[in-house]
């Protein structure tokens, strides 16, 4: 019988908030990270909402417990603070008292940085502290930064799979912890935002000026975000034997591709739907112990038609209360799939079903709408969290209430 | 990692004549650039015209050599595809970087960003398989591939009959400047058949695209068996020959990623002491170095150990293989951080 | 018209690296995408930006843009429409 995943400690930095107490409050009160940047050089600053975390880089070095280094990108920096809260949450004072992994998740590693040094690093009359940064552009820096700042050795990784790739670093994780690899994973991701991102969306033409509104007949594209987040994963009995505080259980994920198209989902939403189906089977929940959906739901023309037809798919006429809470935080990429994992599991705690900002007509193509104002006392026993990107790679994951 | 798993199929592209022909017969393509590039294969066979237009020289490198593996493998069905990748589609990042800059950041092709995506090849395989199946790609420098396959010994474990896992790597004239600022590459220029002659600072560069197809049972066609498997991450002074040590025991040949770089000839030199007197076959003269050079090392490996001899155009002075080979001891790092060590059994 | 139709055939070739076909294999009427030339919905993402970096015509909407880009008759009859007289 292989080993249940248990999450034992959380953290995460967004636009919403520098922690997880932060984002709750946020999430409560409706209050949206979305406005304009102050960090990216762009001439559509003023133009294109994103979903920015409120610190210039200098002043994160302080969330990330380290003092300015030279060669330490926004990525890195975001991935520590919210590395640091998840391990001081579950108790883990010196990851090495027990072998533990670090799986991270990254779509453009350091580019928030190394685009604004990109000139000088390919120009040979140009020398100076930069080099420092030559490195920080592949995904494996931010990893290999904040492993050797906190002590990770065990197992490291990184995955990139665009817009699912922290689900699929928990997925992971948690299968390493069910081969019996390793008894304790930090899965996660971080992602900055970067002027390289920004235009990379904007030319698919699928970026709102508006802030978005995911599920809405009217949306006409995403907002950007950044933020990280990290779960701290550990198996049965490892967690028992160690006395660990449980949060929730991981109880199901899938990840499975829809072979249909490069950057578009299918529009009867097969992926989407296999996604989902197979994870909650995975997870030995019916249908109807689903309590809560938190939708991918970038607002995409796109990706909500196909979600949503997937939603009417698996469940007919009984799909459950679902909302995007893209609209607080901004799409945060490879940092979105831990995330909401995080809010996943506040809900469940909390009792609570957040809101899906923005909301104000139904699509034509559905005939279910989501959740528009913050419901509290509800109880919520398993959350569908879904995380659907480029390339077809789809991923759902189901975490549920802890039952003993 | 525990268990086992049998590559059942196999293609490469290289900078060798890896992709067709006989490979005990291929001559040395060899190189004083410092720079070891792909020969590419006509891609018309594997990918249709409408297709090929868009895509950058890493995609077509890496979606040629996955269909040929799958070709070779004799298994249509398709199962799941797991890749890694250090730096994906390297062109494609260039160019969208400076297409912001030329265009001001209006009317911009979207194209290089879609490609610029570290998953874009393995999108595009499950693309023209139209696999469903589990998809995942790991970017992490040296242990790129090397998680692809431990990812890939896991779906095995859990059951999946045959996974499709691979690495592709490029190198541009850009990166290869901007990595010369760090010390990658040898300052002199280097004959690439005199590698390990000319230990200096820094190696050559390479690239290429490197798939298998693993199974959880062995066939008629299986070339070799992976029957161990461990990475260490900037390993603690020593830790590299204890762990070398238990790991290679039984090992009557090893593969080795020495690149003549003298900054970190030191992990090759603790290998040399583990083992004296068993011969060992370098690889990065045949296909230079680069994040996932590692997945062309097991390549070789398992061509050895399946054909019981070894290339003799690219070992002209050890040709001729004494006695025969059982079980192969791969170890690579990549600039000291990331090292593996694997073991393969003849079937 | 006619004239910038076959420049309009040019520039898509180039611009999508339709290697094997000519100026004249393209019919003005045909569908540019399904079946006719088989393209699909990046290349009309690439013809937007041929509209934009040649004609310096902006389409913002991409349910606009899929009329426009119906065939090379609908695009220059577009790009006609915007020009100064």
């Amino acid at each position: 019988m292989a080993e249940r995943v248990f999450i034992t400690g959380i953290g995460m930095i967004t636009a919403i908030g520098d922690n997880v107490a932060g984002n709750l409050h946020r999430l409560r009160s409706r209050q949206s990270g979305l406005g304009y940047s102050s960090y990216i050089d762009t001439i559509h600053r003023q133009v294109l909402p994103v979903a920015e975390v409120k610190h210039p880089s200098e002043s994160l070095f302080a969330l990330a417990g380290i003092a300015p280094t030279e060669g330490f990108t926004r990525t890195t920096l975001l991935g520590l603070a919210a590395m640091r809260e998840a391990l001081q949450h579950a108790g883990i004072a010196d990851v090495q008292s027990a072998p533990t992994g670090f799986i991270n998740a990254s779509t453009v590693g350091g580019m928030c940085d190394t685009e604004k040094l990109y000139f000088d690093i390919i120009d040979p009359e140009k020398t100076g502290a930069f080099l420092q940064y030559i490195d920080t552009l592949d995904c494996a820096d931010c990893t290999q930064r904040i492993a050797d700042t906190i002590g990770f050795s065990e197992h490291i990784a990184t995955i990139s799979t665009a817009c699912s790739s922290s689900a699929n670093a928990l997925m992971f994780g948690a299968r390493m912890i069910k081969q019996g690899m390793l008894p304790r994973v930090v899965c996660g991701g971080t992602e900055a935002l970067t002027r390289f991102t920004l235009n990379g969306f904007n030319s698919l033409k699928n970026v709102d000026k508006q802030f978005c509104r995911p599920f809405d007949q009217q949306r006409t594209g995403l907002n950007l975000g950044e933020g990280a987040a990290y779960l701290v994963l550990e198996g049965e009995s490892f967690a028992r034997a160690n006395n660990s505080r449980i949060l929730a259980e991981l109880t199901g994920y899938c990840n499975t591709n829809e072979a249909f198209h490069p950057t578009s989902p299918s529009p009867d939403g097969d992926g989407a739907y296999e996604a989902m189906k197979t994870a909650l089977a995975m997870s030995g929940r019916s249908l109807e112990e689903v309590s809560y959906i938190n939708v991918h739901g970038t607002a995409t023309l796109n990706n909500d038609v196909s979600e949503g037809k997937a939603l009417e798919r698996l469940f007919g006429d009984q799909v459950p209360l679902f909302s995007s809470t893209k609209p607080f935080t901004g799409h945060t990429l490879a940092a979105a799939g831990a995330i909401e994992a995080i809010y996943a599991i506040l809900a469940i705690q909390q009792g609570l079903i957040f809101p899906n900002l923005n909301f104000s007509e139904r699509m034509e193509e559905l005939n279910i709408s989501p959740v528009t104002e913050l419901m509290e006392g509800y109880p919520v026993n398993n959350v569908i969290s879904n995380s659907f990107g480029f390339g077809g790679n789809n991923a759902s994951l189901v975490i549920s209430k802890y039952e003993g | 990692m525990k268990g086992k798993c049998y590559i059942q199929g196999m293609a490469a592209i290289s900078p060798q004549q890896t992709f067709e022909g006989d490979l005990f017969s291929a001559p040395l393509v060899h190189t004083d650039s410092n720079l070891l590039a792909c020969m590419e294969p006509d891609y018309k066979p594997f990918i249709p015209a409408n297709s090929l237009r868009r895509m950058t020289r890493v995609l077509k490198i890496g979606l040629t050599a996955a269909l040929r593996c799958i070709q070779d493998s004799g298994i249509s069905i398709p199962g799941p595809i797991v890749t890694g990748t250090g730096k994906g589609s390297l062109q494609d990042t260039e160019k969208f970087i400076k297409e912001i800059v030329t265009y001001k950041e209006t009317a911009l092709n979207p194209t290089p960003f879609i490609q610029s995506t570290y998953n874009s090849v393995n999108g595009l395989i499950a693309l023209q398989q139209k696999c469903t199946a589990y998809n995942n790609t790991f970017v992490h420098r040296g242990f790129s591939f090397e998680n692809a396959l431990l990812d890939s010994m896991m779906l095995i474990q859990e059951g999946t009959s045959h996974t499709l896992t691979g690495a592709f790597e490029e190198i541009t004239a850009e990166h290869f400047y901007i990595k010369s600022r760090i010390g990658f590459w040898k300052e002199n220029k280097t004959d690439s058949r005199e590698l390990y002659q000319h230990l200096s600072p820094g190696t050559i560069a390479g690239e290429g695209a490197t798939f298998f197809t693993l199974t959880g049972q062995p066939s008629t066609q299986t070339y070799a068996a992976i029957s161990g498997f461990k990475m260490l991450y900037k390993p603690a002074p020593g830790k590299l020959s204890t762990t070398l040590k238990d790991f290679g025991e039984s090992a009557d040949l090893i593969i080795t990623g020495r690149n003549g770089d003298s900054n970190h000839e030191h992990f090759y030199q603790e290998l040399d002491s583990c083992f004296p007197g068993i011969p060992q076959f370098p690889f990065k003269h045949l296909c230079g170095e680069y994040d996932t050079a590692g997945a062309f090392g097991l390549w070789l490996a398992a061509q050895i150990i399946k054909a019981q001899q070894v290339p003799r155009q690219w070992f002209p002075q050890q040709a001729v293989l004494s006695a025969p080979v059982n079980s192969i001891l791969f170890y690579n790092h990549f600039y000291g951080e990331q090292h593996v060590m694997l073991r393969l059994e003849r079937v | 018209m006619e004239e910038l139709k076959k420049k309009l055939k040019e520039q898509i070739i180039e611009a999508l690296n339709l290697q094997d076909t000519k100026p004249e294999d393209i019919d003005d009427n045909a569908p540019l995408f399904g079946e006719g030339l088989g393209l699909d919905s990046i290349d009309s993402l690439e013809l937007m930006v041929l509209l934009e970096r040649q004609y310096h015509i902006k389409v913002e909407d991409p349910r606009e843009g899929r009329k426009i880009l119906q065939s090379v008759q609908s695009m220059a009859e577009f790009i006609q429409s915007k020009q100064p007289a």
